[in-house]
């Protein structure tokens, strides 16, 4: 559980934890088909977390889908850690918009799930430390025995993140976590992420179509264009880590946000006022 | 005390209105002579019969024979519900079909039935199966195929197996909505078992009834609507009762 996630075999052979070599994928067939991924192409390296922007309906979820092995690209090539994807795998932990915990099992064994399965492999002993980790890390001690149909959903989705975190995985996928929940909850659970992930040094793709999101989790953004989608700009975010609710009003912040605002806008505002 | 109000004085408060209104309207005269006994008439009626002539045993013998329609029916639905659910092929290719034979009353099989299984016990027990399976195997396979993929996919990235996945993701989704395919087999069971006792049956309460009319016994008609009304009931607060406590983490339980 306590390797060091951060000088493993990836860093020193530079190969990238997710990588995207222009991937394409459409729907539909003929006349009719429309492309969304119009050969999308960008990495993420080991110990980054990499937020993906973009306006809605540009296909960020999709390529979230992709990585996480629930669908196939029409062309180009998804790799995690070096091997390309072929389906879902416990090296990388998905975290879902919807409430995706399962509601038949307590908190506890929602996050032991994985754990318990044959393809992790643990004994009893093992299972239980992570258990008991991932429910303090989270945030969640005291909660252990209840039901899911019991808690807010800023709980679950701390059950939900508890559970990718559980079984160890290479990456950690995240589609938009937070979308569901109110503004407070939101940045609440925004810096609960980031202190836990500080802490867990995990590589992690998350899509959001937040501007401030993004900004205060990721050490890189991949902003993506309107459909046909490809990759619009990627930019550092140079707000220092670890980054505080004081964070959200540093020059350096406050600078980034009007940027991507301005662009997000503009794409809004072509997807709107273009012609059809 | 307002749960005791809401689980038993409640719905007493309900029967009691509906029997003091079938007193009123008994007494009342509004009725040719003869034609509706009165609620305490039919009671007593129903004390001679189960005293004289062994009632318990038509009770006895319809339960048993609705707990057989139900667990064989039932039993054969589940396999078939869940093959339908999985394989898409399948459930398109049959779904239409059994929705046939699930539109199809029990009762309009009736001549066939004798003419295949004679008028023997398996004749009635066929057909109350009959009645079960395609009550519950349409239920089951629907609640089944529209679970959400979103558990299935958060249990294949967590590196489930195929067997994994069945036993402890599709099982435990599925069954809420076997218990209701019972829940509702056990409903068509009962409706459907005077049919099944029409087919020369000696005893049991469709028998009965059946009896009873033949003679003009008006009493034990009703009475033994009664006891197929009381019998059903019991069945179903049973089961309402298992399902809440099998499906506790459901948000919203039915019963």
């Amino acid at each position: 559980m306590s390797e060091h996630r951060l000088d493993d075999g990836a860093i020193a052979t530079g190969v990238p934890k997710i990588h995207f070599d222009d991937v394409r994928i459409g729907f539909g067939k003929g006349a009719k088909r429309k492309e969304v991924l119009d050969g999308v192409s960008f990495d993420v390296r080991s110990g980054e977390f990499v937020s993906v922007l973009g306006p809605s309906g540009c296909g960020k979820s999709t390529l979230l889908t992709l990585a996480a092995g629930f669908a196939k690209a029409d062309a180009g090539s998804v790799e995690i850690d070096g091997s390309p994807v072929v389906g879902p795998h416990h090296d990388r932990g998905v975290v879902f918009q919807q409430y995706a915990i399962f509601p038949w099992l307590t908190v506890r064994k929602n996050i032991a799930f994985g754990l318990t399965l044959r393809a992790n492999r643990h004994n009893k002993a093992d299972i239980n430390a992570a258990t008991d980790r991932y429910i303090d890390l989270m945030g969640l001690r005291g909660f252990e025995d209840a039901l899911p149909k019991t808690l807010s959903g800023g709980m679950r989705q701390r059950v939900a993140i508890a559970r990718a975190y559980a079984t160890n995985p290479s990456v950690l996928l995240m589609d938009e976590p937070f979308a569901a929940l109110d503004a407070q909850t939101r940045e609440f659970m925004q810096e609960l992420l980031h202190e836990a992930n500080l802490e867990e040094q995990r590589s992690a793709m998350f899509i959001t179509h937040s501007v401030e999101e993004a900004i205060f989790l990721s050490s890189r953004i991949v902003v993506l264009s309107n459909r046909p989608t490809r990759v619009h700009e990627i930019l550092d975010v140079p707000v220092p880590m670890p980054r505080t609710a004081e964070s959200r009003t540093s020059p350096e912040f406050i600078e980034l946000r009007r940027h991507l605002e301005e662009v997000m806008r503009s794409m809004s505002s072509f997807t709107h006022g273009g012609t059809p | 005390m307002s749960k005791i109000w809401g689980r038993i004085l409640w719905p007493l408060a309900g029967f009691g209105s509906f029997v003091l209104v079938w007193y009123l309207v008994a007494v009342s005269g509004v009725m040719p002579p003869g034609q509706l006994p009165r609620p305490d008439e039919v009671v007593g009626t129903l004390a001679t019969q189960f005293r004289d002539d062994d009632l318990l045993l038509d009770v006895r013998l319809s339960v048993l024979r609705v707990l057989i329609g139900v667990a064989v029916g039932c039993s054969l639905a589940l396999p078939v519900g869940f093959l339908l659910a999985w394989y898409t092929p399948l459930r398109q290719m049959f779904d239409p079909l059994f929705s046939f034979f699930r539109a199809l009353p029990p009762i309009a099989l009736i001549p066939l039935v004798i003419i295949y299984l004679g008028i023997g016990e398996q004749a009635r027990l066929f057909i109350l199966i009959y009645a079960a399976f395609f009550a519950s195997v349409v239920v089951i396979y629907e609640g089944i195929a529209s679970t959400d993929e979103i558990y299935v996919r958060a249990a294949r990235s967590m590196g489930a197996s195929e067997m994994e996945l069945f036993r402890r993701v599709i099982v435990p989704l599925a069954v809420p909505q076997v218990l209701v395919a019972v829940r509702v087999a056990v409903g068509v069971c009962w409706a459907t078992l005077v049919a099944a006792e029409l087919i020369a049956a000696q005893r049991g309460l469709g028998a009965s009834i059946q009896d009873a009319a033949n003679f003009f016994q008006i009493e034990m008609v009703y009475g033994g609507v009664v006891l197929i009304g009381l019998s059903a009931l019991v069945m179903d607060r049973l089961l309402a009762v298992v399902m809440k406590r099998a499906v506790r983490w459901q948000d919203r339980v039915g019963g």
